[in-house]
């Protein structure tokens, strides 16, 4: 009895420090995308002070003085611990616009007014407005809002027509490589390593003219043909391998039934492999989506998300906030997608090596 | 006319067949040929040529003779070692501890495959808000009592090597993750029975794992380290996000920045043309070697099933 609890007691000793190990290792991972998504969140003000807040503040402390130009407005500083004054004047409407955009506080200039009012009767007021957390967001969208959503729409094709492109040409390849033996087949399964041993970049430049002469530069489908050739080399890999998973003498069978070749393949097998092959495209997604450098090349007045998302990173100087709304809005989709593609890990990446 | 016809199908179907795993390749192909072949010639026959077009060499000796070129092959070098050894290092241990499948495991490969997801951009941003004197690296550690107060670390001045070493460890966070799920792929192939079997034999873990888990595991490896071998050698973008063009030369950059950012020397074209197949001839090269040294070639009789 004793020697059980004993052995229980060691079992989930071990069991816990086991999971604090493993629960360690996550936060290490996940605490620089902790931060940047904390800092999407932050106040432009509150985005520039250090040590930089753990949190997000929900709700912005004001004080309001008589000052030498009207009124004196001081925001309470958690880090500090204290009020500091960070603005001085008598026009409500530069006030509420203040701390809309520096403070991410929508304050309307009534209610201003209103407190002004207060100032009549007493030397100090002070009030808490709730901040509108996705102030960085709503501004990164309306700062560049006339290109934003139309290059969002527009990698969403791109997205579209590469995962169309390289699940059809590459799947084909997939399946020849996973059911047949032929000459060649080898060079097929190298393709992959040669296709990425030119530097992407240098591909861009030449492929400016290609599209050119084709009249799909600046287009989706032109980007998208560039984003297939790294895909479609991945999608051989993986979509062979998960071919392979599926046992041929499903199909085998069904040909003894009667079934032509073609009519086996998408009675039996094509619905067995779609799960993987759904992976498979959004693991096409994923490059697309975030591909950014021949985009920036290959495009000229038609960008991509991820463009107008590197141009706010780069030219971001005085809203880091801003940027980090502006690429975890890009990451929204590829996290979710990666939640799905982890069941797939060993379909997708199971059946070859080199 | 209806036999001939017939005749004609049967033989037709045989050809057919036979032709069925070409067909298939067929599109591949040719998108190759198009899209990837065409412009790959081009630049190539580019970096052999002057600027009026005419046959040249002279291009590499502008490459060779630039004085950012061995500073730039020294870091690739650095940088591509170094962080390889490194990704591949923890991407196994993360696997192997992933393939223990305990509760929650699922979850957690969700958690650490984050990093692989998130766009350049944002990854920029991240670290360009984390990395500066006020950034979160900071705040953090001095929230930790780690660094005293009104003490700063400098992530992104100083020497060479310290800058190195800073790039190789944010490079590694973000691609970490993708040598670790082809890596995980492996070892979720590998029967429970065969390292249950050393258990039974009387070996330990790491008994196991050397003799058994990693020489089954050794052609899942090769793949994820050629790849990752690859794309290490042409590292370039986090660089220039985070320290700007010049000041950490390395090869990819090089070639990135007589595309586009010097427009106005006249031999801009050349030199990126000279980069580009020096670029591509190292990571052949290193590709080949590695490829060799591991023995990917003496298995390819055997292996593909």
């Amino acid at each position: 009895m004793t020697e059980r609890r004993q052995v229980n007691i060691a079992k989930s000793a071990r069991t816990t420090v086991f999971y604090i190990f493993v629960i360690g290792i996550a936060a290490i991972i996940l605490l620089p995308v902790y931060f940047i998504i904390s800092l999407s969140f932050l106040s432009t003000r509150e985005a520039y002070t250090y040590p930089l807040p753990l949190v997000p503040a929900l709700n912005t402390h004001f004080e309001l003085r008589h000052g030498e130009r009207g009124y004196l407005l001081s925001v309470y500083d958690r880090v500090e611990g204290g009020y500091e004054s960070v603005l001085d004047t008598k026009d409500s409407k530069k006030m509420s616009e203040y701390m809309r955009y520096q403070l991410a506080t929508p304050v309307t200039t009534e209610d201003l007014e209103q407190q002004f009012a207060k100032l009549e009767s007493q030397d100090v007021v002070r009030f808490s407005r709730r901040r509108n957390l996705l102030e960085n967001y709503q501004s990164f969208f309306r700062v560049s809002g006339y290109k934003a959503v139309p290059a969002l729409i527009r990698s969403l094709q791109i997205c579209a027509l590469t995962i169309a492109i390289s699940l059809s040409v590459g799947g084909m390849a997939g399946y020849a490589f996973a059911r047949y033996t032929f000459r060649g087949k080898n060079l097929l399964k190298f393709s992959t390593l040669f296709v990425r041993m030119f530097p992407g970049v240098a591909i861009a430049i030449p492929m400016i003219k290609i599209l050119v002469g084709l009249q799909f530069y600046d287009r989706p489908i032109g980007l998208s043909l560039v984003y297939s050739i790294g895909n479609i080399a991945l999608t051989v890999w993986i979509t062979a391998s998960i071919f392979m998973g599926i046992p041929e003498s499903l199909e085998e069978a069904a040909q003894v039934f009667g079934a032509t070749k073609a009519r086996a393949f998408l009675r039996i097998t094509l619905p067995l492999a779609l799960p993987g092959l759904a992976a498979a495209a959004m693991y096409s997604f994923l490059g697309a989506w975030n591909e950014t450098v021949s985009a920036i090349i290959l495009t000229q007045f038609n960008p991509t998300f991820s463009v107008i998302v590197y141009q706010t990173v780069l030219g971001a100087v005085g809203q880091v906030n801003l940027a980090a709304a502006g690429g975890m809005a890009m990451a929204l989709p590829t996290v979710i997608f990666t939640f799905f593609i982890r069941r797939y890990i060993q379909q997708m990446w199971g059946g070859i090596t080199i | 006319m209806a036999v001939t016809a017939r005749r004609n199908g049967k033989a037709w179907r045989k050809i057919g067949r036979n032709a069925v795993p070409y067909l298939l390749v067929l599109p591949v192909a040719l998108y190759y040929a198009l899209f990837w072949l065409r412009p790959v010639v081009a630049s190539i026959v580019a970096s052999f040529s002057d600027a009026a077009g005419r046959f040249t060499l002279e291009n590499f000796a502008l490459v060779f003779r630039e004085e950012d070129f061995v500073p730039a092959l020294r870091n690739t070098a650095i940088i591509a070692g170094f962080s390889v050894t490194l990704e591949f290092f923890v991407a196994l241990f993360l696997a192997l501890l992933i393939n223990r499948k305990f509760r929650g495991s699922g979850f957690f490969l969700f958690l650490s495959m984050i990093p692989m997801a998130l766009p350049a951009a944002a990854v920029g941003a991240m670290w360009i808000t984390g990395l500066t004197a006020h950034g979160w690296m900071n705040s953090l550690l001095g929230y930790l009592g780690i660094l005293a107060e009104g003490k700063k670390l400098y992530w992104l001045v100083g020497s060479d090597t310290k800058l190195l070493a800073t790039l190789i460890v944010i490079d590694a966070w973000q691609v970490i993750p993708s040598v670790m799920i082809i890596l995980l792929a492996g070892l979720q192939n590998i029967p429970d029975e065969v390292q249950e079997a050393g258990y039974v034999f009387g070996g330990d873990y790491l008994h196991v794992l050397r003799k058994i888990t990693l020489p089954l595991l050794k052609p899942t490896i090769q793949t994820a380290v050629i790849l990752r071998m690859i794309s290490a050698i042409q590292i370039w973008l986090i660089i220039v996000v985070l320290l700007g063009f010049s000041r950490l030369p390395v090869l990819v950059e090089r070639v990135v920045y007589y595309t586009k950012e010097v427009d106005r020397l006249y031999i801009a074209d050349q030199m990126a043309a000279g980069y580009t197949l020096v670029v591509a001839v190292i990571v052949s090269l290193a590709a080949l070697v590695y490829l060799r040294a591991s023995g990917a070639f003496k298995r390819e009789g055997e292996q593909f099933t």
